[in-house]
């Protein structure tokens, strides 16, 4: 029950958000009639063309069109480069956003947790305070910052790798390559959410440290390293996951910055070149998707709540 | 890279006054050096006109008077950009539109937000609903996608990137003044005031200001610095305003960071380091309104050698001490617990022994040390700083001196403890049998099937019904008194030779409570097992223990074996203990207050006799002399300069007798 209704949110934004778009990039400066029609179209020509992209209907009717051919995933050929729908550009560009944004996620996830249950043992002491410090530091590096400065420490002057992704190898194909090429943008990127759950976790591991059950735990002679991550790590990893899951928005426009930043043919400079030359199907796709992958991964965060804790998959508490 | 959470754990002691000491805490040398840098960048936005700069686009290349890439240096002190430009020249220029875009997009959102977020939380409902829906769109909506889609309709002119940026801050400005609008509305004052037939709504307003005034400001700041934040990434991907600004000219020179760095490199650190005194000062004012907690660190140390003495028969009734008999022996023990008001000496001095097979109980009030004193003998402290002195021996292991390895073998295998709340005491997100089964795998090494068919055995043993079923059940489906079952087991899991039950009963109802007694008894006969049971409750201890320990103010102050303890109680707080025995209608675990006043504070306590404050027979020896031990027997002793003499209250254990049939 709860389920449903929270799917029915989940849909209900996802429409909101390409209706926006739509009506956004309709109300958009250029017209695709005359951008598919060419230069030296005659007028007569543009209105065949527009009549043809049924772009004389009213909006909610060409929004309604859309959707239609959105769900079989064909959101309509691209203006610009002949001969390809949208989707097959975005095929692909997606497999490497998706990569750096997963990768910089098992980054993030894989630096943050240790640091934090290391700080979250002595609250106030010597490693506790450099990780607050340093996170707080973090938090004030914007993404392109963050990059520049590795980009110049790690590639220039240490020169152990490369400052942009150049002709990257399939993961399949030659995945040390691909992983070398692709490290220092992920790191960059996961950087920023190390900062964000470090803090999370580290508070909550604080309060779950002071629970009857831990104390128990140690009166029972079980070993610290024990207690802390079999019996206080997953009662204090809910705040974690929903961070997860919200930052998920953030981490697709990081994304794109560090797209730009190493030269990585993703979504994020396909979005960009597209808004340049006005190729609004390929965008509003973009966006479509994007979208939808955001409420999805958020809806998947809450199905994991009740993993996590068992309680609240029967409502307890 | 100091951060405020430093400065705020330096201070030793927490504020007493909120409006000066607060401060002080909040605004230490790193937050007045963000001051001053953001003075330094208004000072730059406000006068870069008339500043002795050169002119920001004038080419060097062609004046000849900055080289193209010219290092850092005198001639120009951020060098010099692919054409010769100034850098610093262009990095000041840079401040302005920073500043304006920064400064009224945040107002703007501020504004907008906390109308919203009031609205939402003051009139709650169908408001409260549509906005939370209007959130969730536009967190789901990624802001990149929509700047980029917003700035190819608009253009890219400061008005534009002005409302862009206060549209997308609005959300976490809507967020905090909802919250604070909706614990605000639910105070009682606010009701009451309205029942007085004031303007509900002028009172919330009047009340809210200055509640939401702080944390709103305090997240101006960093929204601020979000705000240039997005400006840079905006740049970055090649959208951004028509002028100079910082994200353009990182942006610029990010294809130069092989033979240039500084072209990058200097503008970003500008960019940085701003974004940075603006957190920073947000930062410190949040402190202001959430002093953050002073965290005291998470340690257990051990205060002096061994005593040489140590373990001596002090109690002994005649016969030589056995040491092999001596299941638990606790010597001077000292636990201080060291906080930023001073240190709690939350046992002072307490000397006592546990034989095998034999039941103690400890009795007293909250705050008497008695819980303070079962954690003292597992070395078990939630966040504190703690020390111990004496010795703590069970079975032989030194519990203070010991290797950890051997103290954790020994909690394992020999000690079994019982904590008052069945209901925190279980890991909520662990199955009954991973929690059952664990000590045993670590401890005693059991594959997992032989420690299955034990913990099965066990649970059977305790009362639990379909034992194999329950092995599947997270904590949160049981019931309470099955739950006190499930850690009455775990307690007993390795077959340890002392339970030690802190309340055990004393969330339960009372028909459980009896039933949990009796199983605990019943136990303990079967195994020859000891037990520590500390408890408030007289009547508990009357049934169910073989000697009893009352302990006031970190002290025991009178000890002896049970029945002779009832019969003839010396010691003045004992009794007023055993006057104080709840009435038999009121469910047991009420907490005892007849007794005027409360314990001493542990602090800085008391000279003499700790309970003379609160004694009516006290004296003035009372308030400077420790009372000696003295005894009745050889086993029963009390510290007590005007003890009850024998028949002078004689009713009173009768009293008890009754309650605990």
């Amino acid at each position: 029950m709860v389920i449903a209704r929270r799917v029915a949110r989940l849909v209900f934004v996802v429409f909101v958000v390409t209706f926006l778009t739509f009506f956004l990039l309709d109300r958009a400066p250029g017209d695709p009639a005359e951008l598919k029609a060419g230069l030296n179209a005659t007028p007569e020509v543009v209105a065949e063309i527009r009549a043809e992209l049924g772009l004389d209907d009213p909006l909610f009717v060409r929004y309604l069109d859309w959707l239609a051919g959105a769900i079989r995933l064909d959101f309509g050929e691209s203006l610009v480069t002949e001969g390809f729908t949208s989707w097959d550009l975005i095929r692909e560009a997606l497999p490497k956003t998706l990569e750096l944004m997963i990768l910089a996620e098992l980054m993030a996830i894989g630096i943050a947790v240790p640091l934090a249950i290391a700080a979250a043992r002595r609250p106030g002491g010597v490693l506790d305070r450099v990780t607050s410090a340093g996170a707080f530091g973090l938090l004030a590096l914007p993404s392109f910052v963050l990059g520049i400065y590795l980009s110049y420490v790690v590639g220039v002057q240490l020169g152990w790798l490369p400052t942009i992704v150049d002709d990257l190898p399939g993961l399949n194909d030659d995945p040390l390559e691909n992983l070398r090429q692709m490290f220092l943008p992920s790191l960059t990127l996961a950087l920023a959410l190390v900062a964000v759950y470090l803090r999370l976790l580290r508070s909550d591991l604080i309060d779950t440290l002071q629970q009857d059950y831990v104390m128990l735990a140690q009166a029972r002679g079980l070993s610290e390293r024990r207690i802390l991550w079999r019996h206080a790590l997953r009662p204090s990893s809910l705040n974690l996951t929903t961070a997860i899951g919200l930052n998920v928005a953030g981490l697709i426009g990081g994304a794109f910055i560090i797209e730009v930043l190493f030269a990585i043919n993703g979504m994020g400079r396909l979005t960009i070149l597209r808004v340049a030359q006005e190729d609004f199907p390929v965008v509003t796709a973009v966006v479509a998707l994007l979208t939808v992958a955001y409420v999805t991964v958020n809806f998947i965060v809450d199905l994991l709540y009740r993993v996590i804790d068992p309680r609240i998959r029967d409502g307890v508490a | 890279m100091a951060s405020p959470d430093m400065s705020a754990t330096d201070q030793p002691s927490p504020p007493v006054s909120r409006s000066t000491s607060v401060f002080r805490l909040a605004f230490g040398p790193v937050v007045w050096l963000s001051i001053f840098w953001i003075a330094l960048l208004v000072f730059a936005a406000v006068f870069r006109d008339v500043l002795p700069l050169r002119d920001p686009d004038e080419l060097g290349i062609r004046t000849r008077e900055v080289e193209k890439f010219e290092s850092p240096g005198w001639n120009a002190f951020f060098g010099g950009d692919s054409q010769g430009r100034d850098v610093f020249s262009r990095v000041v220029w840079g401040a302005r539109p920073a500043l304006i875009l920064g400064v009224s997009a945040t107002v703007i959102a501020a504004l907008v937000g906390s109308i919203v977020g009031m609205a939402a939380g003051y009139l709650r409902g169908r408001v409260d609903l549509v906005t939370s829906v209007l959130i969730d769109i536009a967190l789901a909506f990624p802001v990149l996608v929509l700047l980029i889609t917003v700035r190819a309709s608009f253009g890219n002119s400061m008005f534009v990137f002005v409302i862009l940026f206060s549209v997308t801050g609005i959300p976490p400005y809507a967020r905090i003044v909802r919250g604070a609008t909706l614990s605000l509305a639910e105070r009682e004052f606010v009701d009451a005031a309205a029942a007085l037939g004031a303007n509900r709504r002028r009172i919330v307003l009047r009340e809210l200001a200055p509640n939401i005034a702080l944390p709103v400001l305090s997240f101006a700041f960093i929204g601020f610095a979000i705000v240039i934040v997005a400006e840079g990434g905006l740049a970055f991907i090649g959208l951004s305003l028509d002028e100079i600004t910082w994200g353009k000219l990182i942006s610029e020179g990010t294809g130069d960071i092989q033979n240039a760095a500084h072209v990058a490199l200097l503008p970003a650190t500008t960019m940085f380091l701003t974004i940075l005194a603006f957190n920073l000062l947000g930062d410190a004012i949040r402190s202001i309104v959430a002093p953050r907690q002073v965290l005291t660190q998470r340690q257990l140390s051990v205060d002096g050698e061994r005593p040489d003495t140590a373990p001596t028969e002090v109690e002994s009734n005649g016969t030589a001490p056995h040491e092999d008999r001596r299941v638990l022996d606790i010597v001077d023990l000292h636990t201080k617990l060291h906080t930023p008001l001073g240190d709690v000496r939350a046992v002072d001095g307490v000397t006592l022994h546990v034989d095998r097979g034999e039941a103690l109980g400890i009795v007293g009030e909250s705050g008497s040390g008695k819980t303070m004193l079962l954690r003292s003998i597992v070395g078990t402290f939630a966040l504190a700083d703690v020390s111990r002195s004496g010795t703590v021996d069970v079975a032989g292991v030194d519990m203070l001196r010991a290797d950890p390895a051997t103290v954790r073998h020994a909690l394992g295998t020999r000690i079994g403890m019982v904590s008052q709340d069945p209901l925190t005491a279980l890991n909520p997100v662990r199955r009954i049998e991973t929690q059952l089964v664990e000590p045993m795998r670590v401890h005693l090494g059991l594959d997992k099937a032989a420690a299955r068919a034990r913990v099965i055995e066990l649970l059977r043993s305790v009362g639990l019904p379909d034992p194999e079923r329950r092995l599947r059940a997270y904590p949160h489906e049981l019931s309470g008194g099955m739950r006190q079952r499930v850690t009455i087991a775990m307690a007993l899991v390795n077959d340890p030779e002392l339970l030690l039950a802190d309340e055990p009963t004393t969330a339960l109802d009372v028909t459980v409570q009896r039933q949990l007694l009796e199983l605990l008894g019943e136990l303990r006969r079967e195994r020859t097992m000891s037990m520590v049971l500390v408890t408030h409750d007289l009547a508990v201890v009357k049934g169910y223990t073989d000697r009893v320990a009352i302990m006031y103010g970190g002290r025991v102050v009178e000890s002896g074996p049970t029945e002779s303890l009832f019969a003839q109680p010396r010691h003045r707080y004992t009794v007023a203990l055993m006057q104080s025995v709840p009435d038999l209608s009121l469910p047991s675990h009420s907490e005892l207050e007849v007794i005027d006043g409360l314990p001493p504070s542990l602090v800085d306590p008391p000279a003499g006799c700790r309970f003379a404050a609160r004694c009516s027979s006290a004296t003035d020896i009372c308030r400077t002399d420790t009372p000696v031990r003295e005894h009745v027997d050889s086993s029963h002793w009390f510290r007590c300069h005007h003890p009850v003499e024998p028949g002078e209250l004689a009713s009173v254990p009768v009293q008890i007798a009754e309650t605990s049939s």
